[in-house]
């Protein structure tokens, strides 16, 4: 017998028992489902990481204060640090939550930081309108902003608001610059800031000598490793630690971070597809069940099968591919409903619709390799019926 | 050379603490183009012996040769074989497929043939005319009737135009007239050339064939005389 012929047969008897055969492909249904859907939740989770990989500064090293002693780093520090040989770009920081002002009514409370310059290099941000601070405008300590995407949007200010002013805390500034979005959201959007000169900042709003990090890009990747190594001795000495002191700040890899972060995401996408499959093996025990049980009733059937010729091979044949349709309709419907959740839930996630065909194909091999397994013991059940008791049964 | 030749046939079933004795030393031959009926009382092993010559059950002990060829030594799928190509199987309970119509169940044993889907409902179709059943090609076993549903049966044993036909109590489950209406079918049958074999326990059935074999308790007491 064909293979078309054998599908023929099996479809005309799930159309016979259709709410039977709809049941029953239901844990195949879930199961698929849940791989697929698991499984781009993952990969979406990891592509996220990834995007946040690539807008973080390159070879960025922070340097923050160790936790529990304040305004242990200083200007003086940052301008010692960028004085070290290796390093690209050194920029201080100082952040004051402020609220900022358009002159008609917009305003908006963000983080203030006050840099340098070197900032746009250090933090990997790209200007959109407008320029960024310079050197000279951070040297003299004048009044001018550059604003980061969700600021300007907030304000509604577009490219005509270059040369225009914004109060901050009331105090007028020139807006120089508007940065590209790199995306982002709730309280880690790096777009919801504005950038001044360090120096007004310490002027107008935080007094004091000290800074809360500094941003350094060091020029090498492979230079990571000794930067760190040459910036710790420099700070231990110039903040007079003794030599089994604990640092009073401590340097930060942001990228090393996110890429352990990566591959943890990545693990868990493993993890949860593997646990989601569980779901698809006890589809396939389903398969199975009702494929034992429909042997049983069919067994009169069987025993005329055989008495009109067929061998055991047709009549295994036929129970499996009764059981392969069962499984591979059962898939291709959860992964369409695997498709509609993940996208449904990469929407709310913001991380957008993740289409994979590998994990598809994985989901549909799988489910076919379900009905083989499952299905290959009923079957073979069914061809071994002996024809003369299969058709005295009753 | 005969049709079919038995040679000390006998069948046992084991059945763990008991052994059946359904059939011992059963002999007979049949020539091609006879009708013979195989008469006898419930029990006596009628449809034991319709198994073992229909290749869906093997004996225990004795030889059967069909057409020449020693059955013993057939594996299963060559027996498949035989019951696909070389036999019509008629049965008391009809055992049509149900859920399925009358065409495509006169069809089955063609699809075991390997016959195309288009050969396969031409040739069913053909043969349920010729037994006036072309108006119920699309009717279901469980609406019609049981004259209609034994008709059925019958053009599905005869579709694959086996060499031998084997009707087991083929009037049994039916109603005086549908009965005699079956009967004249197999009389055409047997006019017509087919080798067929009638078992049954009522003597008026057995009558119209033109050889009886008297079965009581799984032997041949009476193998009538050849034609
Ligand atoms: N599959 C079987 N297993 C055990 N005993 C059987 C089986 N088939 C038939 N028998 C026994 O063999 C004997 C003959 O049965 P059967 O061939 O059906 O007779 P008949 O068709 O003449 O009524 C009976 O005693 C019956 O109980
Ligand atoms: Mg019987």
């Amino acid at each position: 017998m064909s293979a078309v012929e054998l599908v023929r047969l099996a479809l005309s008897r799930l159309r016979r028992g259709r709410v039977r055969a709809a049941l029953t492909m239901l844990g195949v249904i879930i199961g698929v489902a849940s791989v697929v859907g698991l499984v781009s939740v993952g990969r979406g989770t990891t592509a996220r990481i990834t995007q946040q990989l690539s807008s973080l500064g390159t070879n960025l090293l922070t340097i923050n204060p160790a936790r529990g002693s304040a305004n242990t780093l200083t200007l003086d520090d940052a301008a010692a640090i960028a004085g070290l040989s290796g390093l690209a770009a050194v920029a201080p920081e100082i952040q004051t939550q402020r609220t900022v002002a358009t002159s008609t009514t917009n305003t908006t409370t963000t983080s203030v930081v006050g840099t340098s310059a070197d900032y746009a290099t250090v933090r990997a941000f790209e200007v959109w309108q407008g320029t960024f601070l310079t050197p000279f405008a951070v040297d003299q300590g004048l009044r001018q902003v550059v604003l980061g995407a969700t600021v300007a949007t907030a304000l509604g200010l577009g490219a005509d608001a270059i040369g225009g002013q914004v109060n901050i805390s009331g105090l007028p500034f020139q807006v120089i610059g508007i940065l590209q979005p790199k995306g982002g959201a709730g309280s880690n959007d790096p777009d919801n800031q504005v950038l001044v000169p360090l120096g007004v900042v310490r002027k107008y709003y935080v007094g004091g000598t000290g800074v809360q990090s500094i941003g350094i890009s060091v020029a090498n990747a492979t230079g990571m490793q000794a930067a760190r190594d040459s910036i710790s001795e420099l700070l231990r000495v110039r903040h007079g630690l003794a030599a089994g002191a604990t640092d009073d700040f401590s340097i930060f890899d942001q990228t090393q971070l996110l890429q352990a972060a990566s591959s943890i995401s990545g693990t868990l996408t493993l993890l949860l597809g593997g646990i989601a499959s569980i779901a698809l093996i006890v589809g396939g025990i389903g398969i199975m069940n009702i494929m034992l049980v429909s042997v049983r009733e069919r067994t009169r059937e069987i025993g005329i099968r055989k008495a009109l010729g067929a061998r055991g091979r047709d009549i295994l044949s036929q129970f499996l591919i009764e059981a392969l349709t069962l499984s591979l309709i059962g898939g291709l419907i959860g992964v369409l409903a695997g498709i509609v959740v993940s996208a449904i839930i990469g929407r709310i996630a913001g991380w957008g619709f993740i289409f994979d065909p590998a994990t598809i194909a994985v989901a549909t091999v799988f489910s076919l390799a379900v009905g083989i397994v499952f299905g290959v013991w009923p079957a073979r059940q069914a061809a071994r019926l002996d024809p003369v008791n299969a058709l005295r049964y009753e | 050379m005969s049709l079919l030749r038995l040679d000390q046939i006998g069948r046992t079933y084991d059945m763990g603490h008991v052994q059946v004795e359904a059939l011992h030393g059963v002999s007979m031959t049949v020539e091609r183009g006879e009708m013979v009926a195989i008469l006898g009382p419930s029990g006596s092993g009628k449809t034991t012996m319709m198994s073992i010559i229909g290749c869906l059950d093997r004996p225990t002990s004795g030889r059967y040769e069909l057409d020449g060829t020693d059955v013993g030594s057939l594996n299963d799928a060559a027996l498949a074989r035989i019951r696909s190509r070389t036999i019509g199987f008629v049965f008391q309970s009809y055992n049509l497929l149900p859920g399925t119509s009358a065409m495509d169940n006169v069809a089955t044993p063609l699809l075991y043939q390997g016959v195309s889907r288009r050969e396969r409902q031409a040739r069913a179709a053909a043969a349920l005319e010729q037994l006036g059943l072309g108006h119920r090609l699309r009717h279901e076993p469980s609406e019609l009737s049981g004259g209609e549903q034994q008709r059925v049966a019958l053009a599905r044993a005869l579709v694959t135009k086996p060499a031998l036909v084997l009707a087991d109590e083929p009037t049994g489950n039916l109603a005086l007239h549908q009965g005699q209406e079956v009967l004249a079918l197999f009389q055409d049958l047997h006019a017509a050339g087919h080798t067929i074999l009638l078992i049954t326990h009522n003597p008026e059935v057995a009558a119209i064939a033109q050889r009886q074999v008297h079965l009581l308790d799984g032997a041949v007491v009476d193998a009538g005389i050849a034609a």
